[in-house]
């Protein structure tokens, strides 16, 4: 499948958008996440339901992604927007196309180091309006120079990606063979483990390791989904909360 | 001298809420992060309370200096703030100094705790639930996570900023005293630890090719040993294995280039 001039023109405008202002603080929690951007990009490719199961796929190893102080390890927004349409049009299965989207999700860092280093300077032209006593100078100075930057760095490589890339890809597979294509599988099936694992790391606290092994067992044992899953955690945490307070549990825990 | 009275009507203290949330990260950048986002949010505030053209600058400037944190969680530093220039407009002794010790001494606090919540138990628990759905095809997925994370993340912001605005500098406290975000972290958590258990159990592959010939018979490793022990058996020790690098302190990248390397060796020499 060939992706056409307008179909990467709408896939750099998601990427842009997830990572602009526009979306009233929540396009970070939504378009910058691959399920959300894979979604949007299969729409754009004529496949929501492909796309959705290729970005949700792709978004497992960024479960763990936490930005902080702008520090960032990976690009999921563009690992999920350019991973889907890499895998939509070149017909790869979600496991190699998250395989894939992990070179792709650290080559968007440079764009968020170039974004984070430019948009320095915009802030000393606020400075100036802000000398002058111009409160709607400084506010344009947070937006429009920052924002006109952003969609250059952003829109632009990845449109081009996008028209590009899937023959790209295409030639690259077909040249090395099945062999790279099962690599790419495996080492797809094994990568969700590092975003979870760097999840853990943020919400584990002591004793609740347990409660690890108590979603893992509903899941291989009882072959139960993630939404049930959810209503038996929701229990468990009520419970957890009841004892901790000073229930049954106090006494020779902690 | 006497002082006309000042006050912020409830639609500008929404009007500046809205500014923030959805410009806090329009020029984030390394040399002062959400510091001209901040002075955005703050701009219309100052120009209602001050009058001269010396004390608007005065106080864009105030709001200029470096400023970082959690967005939502620390929208009570904004609200705590916006109360403090009020007074301040109103002719109470508060200091630039004042106002930016409350702005930095909160910064780090609020960002450790909003990054806790938002980022680290809020987003990954509902993502869980979304790519359960979505790995199945089922559209559902995406489309609630959108709006359950959205109405969380717009709802918490608005809370924080009232709250810091209504209490001032009291909120802070009040809500540290309440033991709120030690409770909220601690059942999130154990929501959490529960989801992404299940996650490993569905979401990470790892089995083996190897067969074992045992005299005549030949035994297959993953179906005849692994597969007995325990289904899923490999993907768990994987991901402990990880979580115990990721605790040992080292870097997500050099995970990463383990777990290539690992799938590139397994699959040449034909393990995987």
């Amino acid at each position: 499948m060939k992706i056409s001039l307008m179909q990467a023109f709408m896939i750099g405008l998601i990427y842009y958008l997830g990572n602009s202002t526009w979306l009233v603080g929540v396009g970070f929690y939504t378009v910058y996440r691959p399920l959300v951007a894979g979604t949007l990009v299969g729409l754009v490719l004529g496949d929501p339901v492909q796309g959705a199961i290729v970005g949700a796929t792709i978004n497992l190893i960024y479960l763990g992604f936490i930005s902080a102080g702008g520090a960032i390890p990976g690009d999921p927004c563009l690992a999920g927007t350019l991973g889907t349409a890499l895998a939509i049009a070149s017909g790869l299965e979600p496991e190699a196309a998250l395989a894939l989207a992990v070179p792709i999700g650290l080559l968007g860092t440079l764009i968020w180091f170039g974004r984070m280093t430019v948009c320095a300077i915009f802030v000393h032209w606020a400075d100036a309006y802000a000398e002058k006593g111009d409160t709607r100078g400084v506010m344009l100075m947070n937006v429009i120079p920052s924002q006109a930057f952003l969609f250059t760095i952003s829109f632009i490589p990845v449109f081009l990606a996008a028209l590009y890339g899937p023959s790209a890809v295409e030639a690259a597979i077909s040249f090395l063979g099945q062999k790279v294509l099962h690599t790419l599988i495996v080492i797809g099936g094994m990568m969700p483990a590092l975003g979870i694992a760097l999840n853990m790391r943020a919400i584990l606290k002591g004793n609740t390791i347990a409660y690890y092994f108590l979603g893992f067992f509903l899941s291989v044992y009882l072959k139960l989904d993630i939404v049930a899953v959810g209503a038996f955690a929701a229990i468990a945490a009520y419970l957890h909360m009841q004892f901790a307070k000073g229930g049954i549990a106090d006494g020779k825990t902690a | 001298m006497e002082k006309r009275h000042k006050k912020l009507r409830k639609w500008d203290i929404i009007k500046s809420f809205f500014l923030w949330l959805t410009f806090s990260h329009a020029c984030y950048n390394y040399e002062r992060l959400q510091a001209s986002a901040f002075a955005h949010a703050m701009a219309p505030i100052i120009k209602k309370l001050y009058d001269t053209k010396e004390e608007i600058a005065q106080g864009l400037k105030r709001h200029l200096v470096f400023f970082n944190t959690e967005p939502n969680v620390g929208a009570i530093i904004h609200g705590i703030v916006i109360a403090m220039e009020e007074e301040r407009a109103n002719g109470a002794p508060i200091t630039d100094e004042a106002i930016n010790s409350v702005k930095t001494g909160l910064m780090g606090p609020m960002a450790g705790i909003g990054d806790t919540i938002t980022q680290g138990t809020i987003t990954p628990i509902l993502l869980a639930f979304g790519i359960g759905l979505a790995v199945e095809g089922n559209l559902i997925g995406p489309i609630l996570y959108v709006i359950l994370i959205a109405a969380a993340i717009i709802g918490i912001a608005y809370f924080m900023w009232m709250q810091g605005y209504r209490l001032g500098r009291k909120a802070v406290e009040q809500l540290l005293e309440s033991n709120m975000f030690n409770n909220i972290i601690t059942a999130a958590g154990v929501l959490g630890c529960t989801v992404i258990g299940a996650l490993t159990g569905k979401f990470v592959n790892l089995s083996t090719k190897l067969t074992l010939s045992v005299g005549e018979a030949q035994i297959n490793v993953q179906a005849d040993i692994f597969d007995k022990i325990m289904p899923k058996l490999l993907p768990l020790l994987l991901t402990l294995g990880v979580f115990w690098l990721v605790k040992k302190g080292k870097n997500p990248i050099t995970i990463m280039l383990y777990i290539v390397a690992f799938g590139v060796i397994g699959s040449v020499i034909g393990v995987f």
